[in-house]
């Protein structure tokens, strides 16, 4: 008995600072656990609604949809943009894939028949600054808007206007251009045909 | 409950910001500065977290230092300090999440960052409420100073701008390296010589 | 076969292209403090390899098995910093006991371990990549502590050196440890990339 004794003497302290630091933990986490949520909805949905701006609010249609991406499977959800009115306006889907330096995740968008893309958002990435990171800029990203939802390939050279399927490289980050094409050519034709088997698209 | 001498509040609160300056004299604090610095805006906002973490365990520090045991004090700062860090992190994720999305895991790495420890140790379990206040003020004032300078510095010379506004001339051609692990170093190594310089010059 | 691969890749990816200390700003304050001498970084290198691998195990068990489950995330620094304590008080009293002249010659090292941002990063990176294997976990917690040892030892080896060399006055010690670190990285960024 005198061993307890002398352990809660020597840590009664310990313990009560513990309870207290549990419940301050408890309370702040409770107290901005829906903010932190809102917040995560609300980077997505800014996201979709920069790339379909004709929508005014998003509806998920397909969720947890699995791509095989060679090392892991991604699990992607598939948004449907629909305007005031309550026609539809386009598509986005999350993708993800291996960049040069860590994985990168983007949201893409698609028009109304799936048949072209209408850009994307970098959702995380990781890439070289000032290098890798400009496929956040609007001269690399901007190649995507209109592009034909068929395989995409990269070009070392070549005018970045002309909106088809050759996507010209960032210089100095061949890596992370291709990155963002695999993503693309991984992702778009596997969510199109997912999407047509469920009946959502022709 | 007194202490055998109080420090003077003024040089207390001064000491952080040159004398005792944590990251270029005392040399504590060193991944974080390194780590943040990228740019202007991460090194205020892991500053500022640093600056609450420092306050508020200081303040819990030193209103308990005359009931810790000897062995167990060094468990009962980490645990302060590592609750008061899940706090700023949750308060982070919900006020500036893009921020705490360019910091990621270098804002729990605050717990292991020796100068909130060493201000426990050295100055919150010796001294009472006010002057613990006053010091991790000081301190955490003269840290977000230096990540400024130095996050200033590379921004400006790896990108041109400053909190996204230009700043060099438009023939400029950024400095990459800058943004990247070795300006962080070279940087940083070039600052604490010039620190050593003006330290010797003034002594 | 392919697990085989993935960890292989681990392996090298954490010990060379993303180095803890010279890619990730980790467990700089020991990198500076203790890279004096050869025989004390490749001990301070020991010691960190043994107490990251049990911290990066233990802590991944802890994270996928009792916080996860019961969506107790809150306490996940709290949780992490004292395995990481309580597993370097472990290897203390073992070196204590078992190889007393060693424990001799760390001093104030061994229990400053505990404060070393690596350890804490590892376990943090574990969490932010989603790696959500053991075996994985297991194989990249020894790779840290390896990408550790080596790059501590490579600045001891430098350093040695620059002890001979005329360094301006005001330059010696942290300054130009610093200095040669930042051209350190620079050699390693011919890495990156190397995996995909």
């Amino acid at each position: 008995m005198s061993k307890v004794k002398f352990f809660i003497e020597q840590s009664w302290l310990l313990i009560v600072a513990a309870l207290l630091f549990g419940v301050l933990l408890a309370g702040a986490q409770t107290g901005l656990n829906p903010r932190i949520k809102a917040n995560e909805e609300k980077k997505l949905s800014d996201s979709m609604k920069m790339l379909i701006t004709d929508a005014n609010h998003f509806e998920l249609v397909a969720e947890d949809v699995e791509i095989p991406t060679g090392k892991k499977v991604v699990l992607s959800d598939v948004y449907r943009g629909v305007t005031q009115s309550g026609d539809i306006a386009g598509y986005a889907f999350i993708a993800e894939g291996a960049g040069f330096a860590d994985k990168i995740r983007l949201v893409i968008a698609t028009d109304v028949g799936f048949t072209r893309y209408m850009g994307y958002k970098v959702m995380f990435s990781n890439e070289t600054p000032g290098f890798g990171d400009k496929v956040k800029n609007d001269f690399y990203s901007q190649q995507y808007v209109g592009a034909p939802i068929q395989r995409l390939e990269l070009a070392k050279a070549g005018d970045n206007l002309v909106i088809d399927q050759r996507i010209v490289a960032i210089s100095g980050a061949t890596v992370s251009s291709d990155a963002v094409i695999k993503i693309f050519n991984t992702f778009g034709r596997k969510i199109k045909s997912q999407l047509q088997a469920q009946g959502v698209i022709q | 409950m007194s202490d055998i001498s109080t420090p003077a509040l003024g040089p207390t609160f001064t000491a952080g910001f040159w004398k005792e300056n944590p990251v270029l004299r005392l040399l504590l604090g060193m991944c974080p500065t390194l780590a943040v610095t990228a740019a202007l805006k991460p090194a205020l906002t892991m500053g500022c977290c640093v600056i609450f973490v420092l306050t508020c365990s200081n303040i819990v520090v030193s209103l308990m230092r005359n009931l810790l045991k000897p062995h167990l004090r060094i468990l009962m700062f980490t645990l302060t300090i590592a609750t008061f860090v899940t706090i700023a992190d949750l308060i982070l994720k919900a006020f500036a999440a893009d921020m705490s999305a360019a910091l990621g895991p270098y804002v729990p790495l605050i717990i292991v960052n020796c100068i909130i420890i060493c201000r426990a140790e050295a100055c919150a379990s010796k001294n009472g409420l006010v002057v613990s206040v006053i010091d991790a003020l000081g301190m955490g004032l003269g840290f977000t100073m230096t990540l400024c300078v130095l996050a200033g510095i590379r921004e400006v010379l790896s990108t041109g701008k400053l909190m996204e506004v230009s700043v060099m001339p438009s023939a400029f051609v950024p400095w990459a390296a800058m943004g990247m692990p070795v300006g962080a170093f070279i940087t940083l190594g070039l600052m604490l010589g010039l620190v050593n310089i003006i330290a010797k010059k003034t002594s | 076969m392919d697990t085989l691969n993935t960890l292989l890749l681990g392996f090298i990816s954490i010990v060379l292209i993303n180095n803890l200390v010279l890619t990730k700003f980790l467990g700089i304050c020991p990198f500076l403090g203790v890279s004096g001498r050869i025989d004390m970084a490749f001990g301070m290198g020991m010691a960190v390899t043994f107490v990251v691998t049990l911290s990066g195990i233990l802590t991944w068990m802890i994270d996928h098995f009792l916080l996860m489950p019961f969506g107790l995330e809150v306490m996940r620094y709290v949780c992490f910093i004292l395995v990481i304590a309580g597993a370097v008080q472990l290897v203390e009293m073992y070196v204590r006991k078992f190889f007393p002249p060693l424990y001799e010659s760390f001093g104030i090292f061994l229990p400053l371990i505990t404060t070393n941002c690596a350890i804490l990063g590892l376990c943090l990176f574990i969490n932010l990549w989603e790696i959500n294997s053991l075996l994985e976990a297991s194989v990249l917690s020894f790779g840290a502590g390896v990408g550790f040892t080596m790059a501590i030892c490579i600045m001891a080896g430098i350093r040695e050196n620059l002890n001979l060399v005329d360094v301006p006055q005001c330059f010696r010690g942290a300054p130009i440890t610093l200095i040669t670190a930042g051209l350190l990285t620079m050699a390693f960024m011919g890495f990156s990339g190397m995996i995909k």
